[in-house]
Order: structure tokens, then C-alpha cells, then sequence
């Protein structure tokens, strides 16, 4: 296959160690086969792919969690709470992460469930925002002219206008659209929020995308692709797309992070998720006015989020040096 | 060169336009009956519901709704609503009637706070952005130098709004380390005008610093790294001469373009910087537009954010094309 980073393979690799050169001294890797090698040898990554994988299945297994140990995040416990809205118990086996005030509900349920939203807006929004980055860029770059000038301006408009902005003068339009049922109101924002990511966070990966395919199209195994005639959608996807593989993924696995962030953020300011889903986010904007006289309610969607997306991002940028013929270690 | 200054303005005006019609048929003309909004749930007699529908000219064909908005951006307009008539000067960006006053004056007047904090912040990370990351790039392999990139990272992948509300909680509520956050008008009383801003100064200014460091580093060992630097080096310039005077003013040209860009995003309202420090800027006046349902305050604050960020990209390539020499606009 035509890939060119190929010829580097012996260059970026320590002397091939004995068991290697063994079995067969010439077998050549992707750069993705290199990328992966090199991971597995970090061990920063390592701990935070760990971390990570522990947060996706406490979001899959959320029910199972909450079942085994007998919390609801959506039943309120008023008989645990004084007539100051306090709670009266301490955190137990019961209520590990103790209860909400006001409400009573089981804030170690409402943990466990909040870490569902975060991942599904950002798993979501990275990876529709990925396909259309990808797809524009190499739309832009490899036909130039007229569809190029039109994605670039596109790419201008989007970035002219502040996510916080769009967020805050879409939510309550789209609203409008649907009845006004809290569990409706509330799936509503949380798709919106994917939509408007997705639809605002590719530019970035699109021009990153369009000049990397604008340097590659001028190349020989391109410029052989054509001459004998390969078509287009096969000139993309298998000689262009696996040249851009490592760009593409160090992108989604910054991406992740950022959405997860922005989510969160948002649902603070309030313009976000909305009641009853729960949500690291709304969690803390609740838990502000306690913050004195009841800490933990403050700080477990805050280390939630906190150790997230400091896996994620410590995660996206290993991923990158891995990709990164340049660095050494 | 002044071709290019020509394509760049079309091209920005054009996003404007655009912008501008999007938001409109958005507000206006889909379904999200705006009279409703503004009247809000109480005390909405359909008298009154008319009344909002004829100040905002919705009982109009959309054609001459558009234009009388778009109009009154350039010539200002008259709005009638419950029998009076007010007066929206130039550039009318629409009437909010929760607030009973025009979003312009509302823009204007929260215009000095979020210009307060913006510039302020700035002041804090260039300057120390820029000497961290210099000194960084200059004893580059140090135990500081790698101190400094590695904390950088960590720091700058904690979430803004988690390290300020963890500021404001612990450093001026918990323990009084800092003065309370808030505004006071600068020409009323400077040094209160510095007080209640040195906290948001502070937690913004550390945050964008350490990336400041990072962009000014990476860029002053490419540029310690050219032929002039040798060339000034081998004629004998004493080294402090040849980094500060060669290497780091090179190596500044791209973190100005970024500076640009972050002031621009900064001007447009640092909406978790004022909501977290109650400071009243714009980003809490489109924050407070949005919890009163207030659309046409929200419609204001896009278009001044996309006029402002469009105007300062163009203002960007321009200055950068003099400060290196080597960009030609053609």
C-alpha cells in the first residue's frame, strides 16, 4: 500500500530487540502498529486508558452499580432530611457518597448515573464532529476550487460565533419544538448539546484535514493512483485516509475531553442538562450553596470530572507523541 | 496588500450578514413565538400579547421585518410598545422588554466591565506567559524547563470553571486571601475598581499563562534554532542581546496571533469568569437573557460577539504581516 512514513519504521524504532529480528526481521508496520507499540511501552497511558475504561463501565453498568447496592438516584428520602433541609444521616454503607440536601435523593446513585450524560454527549459529539472534520477536509483539499472557498467560509462563519453564545440562543428555540415534559425538556437539551458540538467542534480537524490533503495530493503514489486511473472514492479513502489516520484519531481523543468539559460547564451555567437527568454539572451549581457546611456534596461531581478529563487529556496527548514520529524517548 | 485588506473585509462582512440573517429567522420567523417569551407566563392578556406582536412588527410580512431590523442597525428606529413610542439609536440591535430598554445601551454599558477583565488578565499572562516560557526555551533540558512543561499540561487540562469556582470558594470565602470579587466602575474608585478585580485577574490570568508559556517556549527554541541567531551570536552580541533582541522578538510574531484570537474570545464575555466572580459583564448579560427568556438581548450578544471576532481576525493577519517580514498578502 502506498505510505510513504513507511520507509521511516526502522529509523524510529530502538534496535530491533532479539525475539523481533527473530521470527521475521523485515516485517513492516503501519504507523498505527508503531503508534499502539509505542503506547503500550507509556506508562502514563496506561494508567489513564485504565481510568478511563473504569469510567465508560460505571456509565454502562450504572443500574447494575445502584442495584447491588440499593440506591436510587431519582427517589427522594424526605424522612432523611431536617426541616432546614439538611440532611440528618452522615455518609454510609447505605448513602456512600451521603444525600442530596433539600430532596434526600442518593448522591452516590446520582454520581454513578451523572458519569452516563458526560460520556454520551462526548463520545457522540467527538465522533460525529470527527466524521464531518474529516469528510470537509478532505472534501476541501482534495477538490479545491469552489467546494474549497465554500467549506473555508463555512469554517470562517462557525468560528465567528462563541459555542457558550450558540448554546445559550439554540437551547431555548429548539425547546419550543417539543412539549414541555421535564423528562422531554431534559433528552432535548442533551441531544441538542450533542448537535451543536458536533456541528461547531469539526473546524479545527477540517483545516487541519484540508492542509494535510492539499500537501499529499501533489505526491507521487497520488499522482501514480491517478494516472492509472484509480476513481476518486477509492483515491480517498484507501490512499489519502490511512496517510491521515493518526491526525484523525489524536483529534477524537482531545475532543472527548473538551466536550465532556464544556458539557459539564454548561449544565453549571444552567444552560445545559436540565433536571431530573443527573449531571456532574448541575450537581456542583446545587451543591454551591452548601459548600460550607456539606463539602463532599461539592466535591464528588468535581473529582468526577476532574480525574476524567485529566485521564482523557493525559490519554489524547501520549496519543499524540506516540503518533509523532518526532519525539523521543 | 490593499486588495487583500478588501477580500478579507468582504469576506468578514459577509459572515456577519449571514450571522445576522440566521439569528433573525431563528428568533423571528420559527416557531419560537417570541411574543410568548417576552410576555412570559403571567399576566398575559391577549391585549398585551398584540401589543408585543405590532412593537416587533410580526403582524408584517417577513420581508419588511427583516428590513426594518436590518435597517435599523445603520439608522436607528422607532419602537412602539403599550402607546409610547421609544426612540432606538444608531446601531439598533432591538428593544429587550423585560428590561424596557435597547439591547444596544445594555451592550454598552456592561461593555467597560468584561473590557476591564479581559485586558487585565491579559496584562497578567503575557507578561508572565512570556518571561516563564523565555527563560524555559533559554535553559532548555532544566529540571525547571521540565518542571514547567509537564505542570503546563496538567494545568491547562483541568476545566476553567473547576480551578475559579475552587478560587473563589477557598481564597476569598474559606480564607480571606483575597479581597471579595466584583465590579466597581473604574472612575468611581480605582482602587476598589483593582480590588474586586484581582482575584478573576489572577485565577484568569494563571490559566492562560501557563499556555502562554508553553506557545512562547515551543516558539522561541524554533527560533533559537535559525541562522540569524547564529549570525548575531557569531558577530559577538552578548547573549542577553541575542535572545531577547533576535530570538524572542521572532519568536513572538505567532503568540501575538494567538493573543489576537484568545482577546477576541475574551471581549466577546468571559461568561464563567463573571458568572463565578458575580462580576456583571456581557457574558452575564446573555446568561441572564437566557433565564428570563429575553431573545432579543441573546440575538445582540451573538452579533456583537461575531462582529467583534471577525474583527479582530482581520485586524490579526494584517498586523501580522508587519511584524514578519516574510508573509507577503497578495
Amino acid at each position: 500500500m502506498a505510505d510513504p512514513t513507511l520507509l521511516e519504521t526502522g529509523a524510529s524504532e530502538p534496535p530491533a530487540s532479539p525475539t523481533a529480528s527473530a521470527g521475521s526481521p523485515l516485517r513492516s508496520k503501519s504507523p498505527t502498529q508503531i503508534a499502539l507499540e509505542r503506547l503500550r511501552k507509556d506508562k502514563v497511558a496506561i494508567i489513564c486508558a485504565i481510568i478511563v475504561l473504569a469510567f465508560i463501565l460505571i456509565a454502562i453498568f450504572a443500574n447494575v452499580i445502584t442495584a447491588i447496592t440499593h440506591t436510587d438516584p431519582g427517589q427522594s428520602n424526605q424522612q432523611l432530611i431536617d426541616d432546614y433541609g439538611f440532611p440528618t444521616v452522615n455518609p454510609s454503607a447505605e448513602h456512600p457518597f451521603g444525600i442530596e440536601p433539600r430532596l434526600g435523593r442518593d448522591l452516590f446513585a446520582r454520581w454513578v448515573h451523572g458519569a452516563r450524560p458526560s460520556l454520551i454527549v462526548a463520545i457522540s459529539a467527538s465522533v460525529i464532529s470527527t466524521a464531518l472534520g474529516t469528510a470537509m477536509g478532505l472534501l476541501a483539499g482534495f477538490l479545491g476550487g469552489r467546494v474549497d472557498r465554500a467549506i473555508s467560509w463555512l469554517i470562517d462563519l462557525l468560528l465567528s460565533l462563541p459555542l457558550i453564545l450558540v448554546v445559550i440562543a439554540i437551547a431555548p428555540v429548539v425547546q419550543t419544538w417539543f412539549n414541555t415534559n421535564n423528562e422531554t425538556v431534559s433528552m432535548v437539551r442533551l441531544w441538542t448539546l450533542v448537535v451543536i458540538f458536533a456541528f461547531f467542534g469539526w473546524t479545527g480537524l477540517g483545516r487541519l484535514i484540508r492542509a494535510e490533503v492539499l500537501s499529499l495530493r501533489e505526491r507521487e503514489f497520488i499522482q501514480a493512483a491517478r494516472a492509472i486511473g484509480v476513481p476518486t472514492r477509492q483515491i480517498l479513502f484507501r490512499e489519502l485516509l490511512p496517510n491521515l489516520t493518526g491526525q484523525i484519531i489524536i483529534f477524537l481523543s482531545l475532543a472527548i475531553p473538551s466536550y465532556i468539559t464544556a458539557e459539564a460547564g454548561l449544565s453549571y451555567l444552567g444552560v445545559g442538562l436540565t433536571e431530573p437527568t443527573p449531571s456532574w454539572g448541575l450537581t456542583i451549581n446545587a451543591a454551591l450553596n452548601y459548600y460550607e457546611t456539606y463539602p463532599i456534596y461539592f466535591w464528588q461531581p468535581a473529582l468526577g470530572i476532574l480525574v476524567l478529563v485529566l485521564a482523557l487529556n493525559l490519554l489524547g496527548d501520549s496519543i499524540r507523541d506516540a503518533f509523532d514520529p518526532k519525539t523521543r524517548r | 496588500m490593499f486588495g487583500y485588506v478588501i477580500r478579507r473585509v468582504a469576506a468578514g462582512l459577509s459572515v456577519v450578514l449571514v450571522v445576522m440573517v440566521i439569528s433573525f429567522f431563528l428568533f423571528f420567523i420559527g416557531p419560537a413565538k417570541p411574543e410568548y417569551a417576552i410576555c412570559g407566563d403571567r399576566n398575559c392578556t391577549p391585549s398585551r400579547l398584540a401589543d408585543i406582536r405590532a412593537s416587533l412588527s410580526l403582524d408584517k410580512p417577513v420581508s419588511e421585518q427583516f428590513t426594518e431590523y436590518f435597517s435599523g442597525i445603520f439608522t436607528g428606529r422607532e419602537i412602539h410598545s403599550g402607546g409610547f413610542v421609544k426612540e432606538c439609536d444608531v446601531p439598533c440591535l432591538g428593544w429587550s422588554f423585560i428590561r424596557n430598554e435597547p439591547v444596544t445601551k445594555l451592550i454598552v454599558e456592561r461593555l467597560p466591565v468584561t473590557i476591564s477583565v479581559a485586558l487585565g488578565a491579559m496584562v497578567i499572562f503575557t507578561t508572565l506567559g512570556v518571561t516563564i516560557g523565555a527563560l524555559a526555551a533559554i535553559h532548555r533540558g532544566s529540571i525547571w524547563d521540565r518542571a514547567l512543561v509537564s505542570s503546563s499540561l496538567i494545568l491547562t487540562s483541568f476545566p476553567y470553571y473547576l480551578v475559579a469556582l475552587l478560587a473563589a470558594i477557598y481564597l476569598t470565602i474559606q480564607f480571606e486571601v483575597f479581597p471579595r470579587s466584583g465590579y466597581h466602575p473604574l472612575t468611581d474608585n480605582p482602587w476598589e475598581w483593582f480590588k474586586g478585580l484581582l482575584l478573576p485577574w489572577a485565577v484568569l490570568g494563571a490559566v492562560y499563562a501557563t499556555a502562554y508559556a508553553r506557545y512562547t517556549r515551543a516558539a522561541m527554541v524554533e527560533a533559537l534554532s535559525e541562522d540569524f541567531v547564529r549570525t548575531a551570536r557569531a558577530k559577538g552580541l552578548s547573549p542577553r542581546r541575542v535572545h531577547f533582541r533576535h530570538a524572542l522578538r521572532a519568536g513572538l510574531t505567532s503568540v501575538v496571533t494567538i493573543l489576537g484570537l484568545d482577546l477576541a474570545g475574551l471581549l466577546a464575555g468571559t461568561i464563567f469568569t463573571e458568572r463565578i466572580f458575580e462580576v456583571q459583564g456581557l457574558g452575564l448579560l446573555a446568561l441572564n437573557a437566557f433565564d428570563n427568556g429575553d431573545l432579543p438581548v441573546i440575538m445582540g450578544s451573538v452579533m456583537y460577539a461575531s462582529f467583534l471576532l471577525v474583527g479582530l481576525n482581520i485586524v490579526i493577519d494584517i498586523v501580522y504581516s508587519f511584524l514578519d517580514p516574510r508573509v507577503r498578502l497578495g
